[in-house]
C-alpha cells in the first residue's frame, strides 16, 4: 500500500504541474498527433494529457523506488547470507 | 508486493503495519475554530459553483474554451503569469504562517484535515465515540455491525459523490452537469473524473486519513525548515508536567514530587495522527491542537491551571516567558522579510489585475508576401493582426499605423470583435517609396476601443522595403 502511495502520489502532483504548464502554453486543438490533427473533445484531450503525464511521472517515481532498494531486497535473499554480504 | 525477509529494520519502517487510530471526540476553543474552518471552506467549495455572475457561472474553469472565469475576471492562457504569481503568493503565505504559527494550514484548512474531520463526524454519529467504535470493530459480525458499517459507508460514499460532482462542476458548468446527471447523458470523461475525485475523497478521508499526512504529504517533510525557536507550535510544557503520574485528588502532587501531567492519555487518544505530544515536536503533528483542548478539559476537571499543552515556542518554554514576551519575539527578521516580500508581490498582483488590459493585439508579418510595389510608387506590406477582446462585451476597435512619413492602412480601419473572442484580420500597410529606408523600418500599430479611449494597444512591427 505504502509503496503504491509513494509512487502514485508525487507523480500525481507533478502531473498536475506538467498539465498546467503544458496546456497553458499549448492548445491541444492546434496539435498534431502522429500526423493527424487532434480532434478529440477538449475534455478528452486534457484528460488523456493528464493521465499520460501521470503515467510518465509514475514511471519515474517507480524507478526511484526501485533503485532505492538495497541489494539484498533485490536478490530476495535472507539477511547475512554468506557470499552475497 | 511481497516483503523480503531481508534487513528487518528497513523492512519494518517501509512496511509498517498501520494501527487504526480512533480519535476521541474533543471540545474546546481550537475544536470550535477547526469546525468553523470546515464549514467555511466547504461552504465555499460546495456553494461557489452555483453562484451566477453576468449570466454565467461565477467561478468556472472552462477548459473547452480555454478560459478561466473568476467573478468579473476572465483569464486566457496568456494570463498564465497571474496563475504563477498566485502560486508564489500561496507559497509565501504558507512560509509566513508556518514560521509564525507552525502548521496552521494542516490543522485547519487542508482539505485532507477538513474531509477527515467530516468523515470522522459521520463515523461518530453512526458508530458512536472512540470506545464504542473500538468495541464495534472487535465485535463479531452481526446484524448491528453490518447495519452500522453499511450506513457509514453509504453516507461516506454519498458525500464523496457530491464532492466529485462539485469538483467537476468547476470545469463543466454545474447546471449543465446536473442536467446531464438527471438525464443520464454525462460524457465519458465527466463520469471518469466524478468517480475519480469521489473515490479519492472516500479513500483519503475514510481510509487513509493520517497516513496521507505522514507518508504522502510533501509539505510535512519540509515544514521543519520554516520552524525556528520562536515559532509557535503545539507544545507540552515538560517542566510543568513532569514527572507525570496518576494521583489521588487529595494528594498534594507537588509535595509528592509529581508534575501536573496526570498521565490520563487523553492527549494521545484525541490525536488524529496517533502521536504522543509529550515526546516533543514530531513531524507527524499536524498542529490541529486537539490535544490542547483535550488536556485543558482534564486540567479543568482536576483543578489545575490550563495550558499544560499549549501554543508556545521553544524559546518561551526554555526561558519561562509569559505570553507577552513570547509574542514580542514573533516579530523577528525572518518574519519581517517574509511579510515585506509577500506584501510587495500581493500589491504587484493586485495592481496587475486592476490594470489588466481588456484588449490584446499580436502583430504577425504575413509570410506569404514580403513586400511588394503597388501603384503610385508605394510599397505594401501585409500584416496579420490578432485582436483579442478579453472583455465580456462586444467591442469595436479602430486601427492606425505610424512610424514612417505618410504611412497608411489600405482598407477598412475598424473591426468588431465579439465578447471574449479573438479575431484575426489581414491589414495592408502602404508607404510612399521615398519615405521608407531600404531594409527594415520600425512601425507601430495602434488599436483603440471606440467606446473607451483608455483601452488601447501600441504594438511594434517591422516594415520591409526591398
Amino acid at each position: 500500500m505504502k509503496s503504491w502511495m509513494v509512487v502514485l502520489w508525487p507523480s500525481f502532483l507533478m502531473a498536475g504541474v506538467a498539465e498546467g504548464v503544458f496546456f497553458s502554453l499549448v492548445n491541444p486543438q492546434e496539435l498534431y498527433l502522429l500526423g493527424e490533427v487532434v480532434d478529440y473533445p477538449p475534455l478528452a484531450a486534457y484528460s488523456i494529457g493528464f493521465l499520460a503525464f501521470w503515467a510518465l511521472c509514475s514511471a519515474s517515481s517507480w524507478l526511484t523506488c526501485a533503485m532505492h532498494t538495497n541489494a539484498e531486497a533485490v536478490n530476495h535473499l535472507p539477511p547475512h547470507h554468506g557470499v552475497h554480504q | 508486493m511481497s516483503t523480503p525477509p531481508a534487513t528487518p529494520d528497513v523492512a519494518a519502517s517501509l512496511y509498517e503495519v498501520r494501527q487504526k487510530i480512533y480519535p476521541r471526540a474533543v471540545h474546546g476553543w481550537f475544536a470550535t475554530w477547526r469546525w468553523l474552518f470546515v464549514i467555511g471552506t466547504q461552504a465555499v467549495f460546495y456553494g461557489l459553483c452555483w453562484l451566477p455572475w453576468n449570466g454565467r457561472q461565477a467561478v468556472l474553469f472552462d477548459l473547452a474554451a480555454r478560459k478561466f472565469y473568476i467573478f468579473g475576471l476572465v483569464f486566457w492562457p496568456q494570463d498564465v503569469f497571474f496563475l504563477t504569481v498566485l502560486l508564489i503568493i500561496s507559497a509565501y503565505s504558507l512560509f509566513l504562517f508556518t514560521a509564525i504559527g507552525g502548521r496552521l494550514w494542516c490543522g485547519y484548512a487542508c482539505p485532507q484535515t477538513v474531509y477527515t474531520e467530516m468523515f470522522i463526524w459521520v463515523e461518530r454519529l453512526i458508530e458512536g465515540d472512540r470506545s464504542a467504535q473500538i468495541r464495534l470493530d472487535k465485535a463479531p459480525l452481526g446484524a448491528n455491525k453490518i447495519a452500522r458499517k453499511l450506513a457509514k459507508h453509504a453516507v461516506w460514499l454519498g458525500g464523496s459523490f457530491w464532492t466529485g460532482f462539485t469538483f467537476v462542476g468547476y470545469f463543466t458548468p454545474i447546471k449543465t452537469l446536473s442536467f446531464e446527471v438527471v438525464t443520464m447523458s454525462l460524457g465519458g470523461w465527466e463520469v471518469f473524473w466524478i468517480l475519480f475525485y469521489s473515490f479519492a475523497t472516500y479513500g483519503n478521508a475514510g481510509w487513509m486519513r493520517e497516513q496521507v499526512c505522514k507518508y504522502m504529504c510533501p509539505y510535512a517533510r519540509f515544514q521543519g525548515v520554516m520552524f525556528d525557536p520562536d515559532t509557535l507550535t503545539v507544545t507540552y510544557d515538560v517542566d510543568r508536567g513532569e514527572p507525570r503520574g496518576s494521583r489521588s485528588r487529595k494528594d498534594d502532587h507537588r509535595a509528592d514530587g509529581k508534575g501536573d501531567c496526570v498521565d490520563c492519555g487523553i492527549c494521545v487518544q484525541v490525536c488524529p495522527t496517533g502521536i504522543d505530544i509529550r515526546k516533543g515536536l514530531q513531524y507527524e503533528c499536524i498542529g490541529c491542537s486537539a490535544c490542547i483542548d483535550g488536556c485543558n478539559q482534564v486540567m479543568d476537571k482536576v483543578g489545575y491551571p490550563r495550558g499544560l499543552i499549549r501554543y508556545s515556542t521553544q524559546h518561551a518554554l526554555k526561558e519561562h516567558w509569559g505570553w507577552r514576551q513570547m509574542l514580542t519575539h514573533i516579530v523577528r527578521p525572518r518574519i519581517i522579510i517574509y511579510t515585506v516580500i509577500l506584501g510587495v508581490i500581493v500589491l504587484a498582483f493586485v495592481w496587475g489585475l486592476g490594470h489588466k488590459s481588456t484588449l490584446r493585439v499580436d502583430v504577425i508579418r504575413d509570410r506569404g508576401t514580403l513586400a511588394r510595389e503597388v501603384e503610385d510608387e508605394q510599397i505594401e506590406n501585409v500584416f496579420r493582426l490578432q485582436v483579442m477582446n478579453v472583455s465580456e462585451q462586444p467591442q469595436r476597435y479602430t486601427m492606425s499605423v505610424s512610424g514612417i512619413e505618410s504611412i497608411a492602412i489600405n482598407g477598412p480601419t475598424e473591426i468588431e470583435v465579439p465578447a471574449a473572442t479573438t479575431k484575426s484580420v489581414s491589414v495592408a500597410v502602404r508607404v510612399p517609396e521615398h519615405s521608407a529606408k531600404k531594409g527594415t523600418n520600425t512601425i507601430y500599430f495602434d488599436v483603440r476601443s471606440l467606446s473607451d479611449d483608455k483601452v488601447s494597444v501600441h504594438e511594434k512591427a517591422r516594415f520591409l522595403r526591398p
